[in-house]
């Protein structure tokens, strides 16, 4: 597996991390709760680039590993605010131009009806974050809001439902064709995920996630004229090959996630996963994908 | 009335030691495997025998995002402090109807100790890390001992006579009631007793889980 660091990654962080390393400063605060947390997938996409026909379609593993710093502050008796960041990168084995590295930094307010584990809660986040790629056109800036309810009914069974906005900011491209924008990379999306998780064992958990999600969509596949036509951007990607083509278009995805995982120890989990999104985008440029996971995550 | 601090039993007797017998305790589950942290208790058929003993102050410490002891047999009556080691602050709380008792946020040992009045069951929870849980057992009468970790446990200055043993567990798949057993302690030699358990399977709260919404690609 080829590692090609995001090249402009350290020059496009320079100005969040003093925000990252502020907010590390708060841990000298009195009270100051911190959680650490680290996860780490590798996982299998049978169609990166998200295309329609088979022969475009260009599948690759992957490597994740995301570092989160929380620090909580109680306010109250039902409020709490969480503030911090996640480190984060991906790795892939054969689309190099695609490893990226993202720093991201995000404010909750959280919501408890209640005392104790079966209290429901509501959670009200935004974030900002920057993803550097090492394709470097990618790259982006990302602006994310959301809010999240859950309940868990008793200690086996708990369920959540999240609404989201996002925004991708990228730097855009200089139009290849006349009248169409080469601004692709620059994406917005809402999206509505509801799950549940449900104790099997002590050790074992299952859990199911389904996403709905409508806006922006990027599908990159060789130079074709019906996609272009119904597409509200388009750039070169030579990440996908010489003659790869990026669009963006306007479409409705669904996605299941159906994930296993077994407790090493009370800090320690590994997990399988599998995830489908099936994505009908403008002009019946419909594609799906298939991501099987290997998953561990580790909370201090 | 002083009050002294140990982790101990939970109780210091003042009877005379001299005519004091000694009860040994063994508690297997179905497998003949040893059962840790269960209660055993010894009450007397002599209520007199129960009225020699001097509250204690208790202590269920919060370390590394769990009670520690994980079960606290007390006497009732007693008063339990509830010291924070971590250096996070913990909510400590109970919903049980034998203690209903909220402790503000806090850490170190800010919190004020909270008297257990009733016998019965108390379980502890934390209102900000929902997978911690813990036990305080409010035993009727001043002899208790929780087993090791093999299983084991004893009971030393018991008066002689005739007492009614229980045994619990916070897994255990019967009633507390259905364990008793009545004995004839003497002061000449140690008397045994030994029940065989089943567990059932502790489900709790995960400390840690994985990322359960899909992430779109």
């Amino acid at each position: 597996m080829r590692c090609q660091v995001p090249r402009t990654f350290s020059r496009a962080n320079r100005a969040w991390l003093p925000a990252f390393f502020a907010t590390c400063a708060l841990s000298h605060t009195a009270h100051a709760d911190w959680t650490l947390a680290s996860s780490a997938a590798i996982s299998h996409d049978d169609n990166v680039g998200n295309a329609r026909n088979d022969g475009n379609m260009a599948e690759d593993s992957f490597a994740a590993a995301t570092l989160s710093l929380l620090q909580l502050l109680q306010l109250g008796e039902d409020y709490s605010l969480a503030a911090g960041g996640n480190l984060s990168g991906q790795v892939y084995d054969r689309l190099s131009g695609l490893n990226d590295a993202s720093l991201e930094g995000a404010l909750s307010l959280r919501k408890k009806w209640g005392l104790g584990a079966f209290a429901p809660w509501a959670r009200a986040a935004i974030s900002l974050g920057r993803a550097d790629y090492a394709d470097g056109y990618r790259s982006a800036t990302i602006y994310r809001a959301s809010f999240e309810v859950g309940k868990r009914f008793d200690d086996r069974l708990g369920l959540w439902a999240n609404y989201g906005f996002e925004r991708r900011r990228a730097r855009p491209a200089e139009a290849e064709l006349y009248g169409v924008s080469g601004d692709v990379f620059s994406q917005n999306g809402r999206s509505l995920k509801a799950g549940l998780e449900y104790l099997l064992t002590s050790r074992i958990s299952l859990s199911l996630g389904s996403l709905w999600r409508r806006g922006d969509v990027i599908s990159t596949t060789t130079a074709d004229a019906y996609i272009y036509a119904n597409s509200r951007a388009v750039a070169p990607d030579p990440t996908f090959g010489a003659q790869a083509y990026a669009y963006r278009l306007n479409g409705t995805t669904y996605g299941a996630r159906l994930a296993a995982e077994y407790a090493l120890s009370t800090h320690n989990l590994i997990g399988c996963a599998f995830q489908r999104f099936e994505t009908h985008a403008m002009g019946g440029n419909d594609y799906g994908n298939s991501i099987p996971q290997l998953t561990w995550s580790y909370r201090f | 009335m002083p009050i002294k601090f140990t982790a101990g039993l939970g109780l210091i007797l003042l009877a005379a030691a001299a005519h004091a017998a000694e009860l040994h305790v063994v508690v297997k589950d179905h497998k003949g495997k040893g059962v840790a942290d269960a209660v055993v208790v010894a009450v007397p058929a002599d209520p007199r025998n129960a009225q020699r003993a001097r509250l204690q102050l208790d202590a269920v410490d919060q370390v590394d995002k769990e009670f520690v002891p994980y079960v606290k047999p007390i006497f009732v009556g007693s008063t339990v402090r509830f010291p924070n080691s971590d250096h996070i602050r913990h909510q400590v709380y109970s919903f049980s109807p034998v203690k209903k008792f909220e402790l503000p946020l806090y850490g170190g040992t800010d919190a004020p100790p909270v008297v257990f009045d009733k016998p019965g069951v108390v379980v502890l929870g934390c209102n900000i890390h929902d997978w911690m849980i813990g036990y305080i057992y409010v035993s009727e009468t001043p002899f208790f001992a929780k087993t090791g970790p093999q299983g084991t446990a004893s009971i030393s200055e018991l008066p002689p006579g005739e007492y009614t043993l229980r045994i619990w567990h916070p897994s255990m798949d019967r009633a507390e009631e259905t364990t008793s057993r009545h004995v004839t302690v003497a002061a000449e030699a140690p008397t045994s007793a030994e029940w065989q358990v089943g567990l059932k399977q502790s489900i709790r709260v995960p400390r840690v889980s994985g990322a359960a919404s899909p992430s779109y690609p």
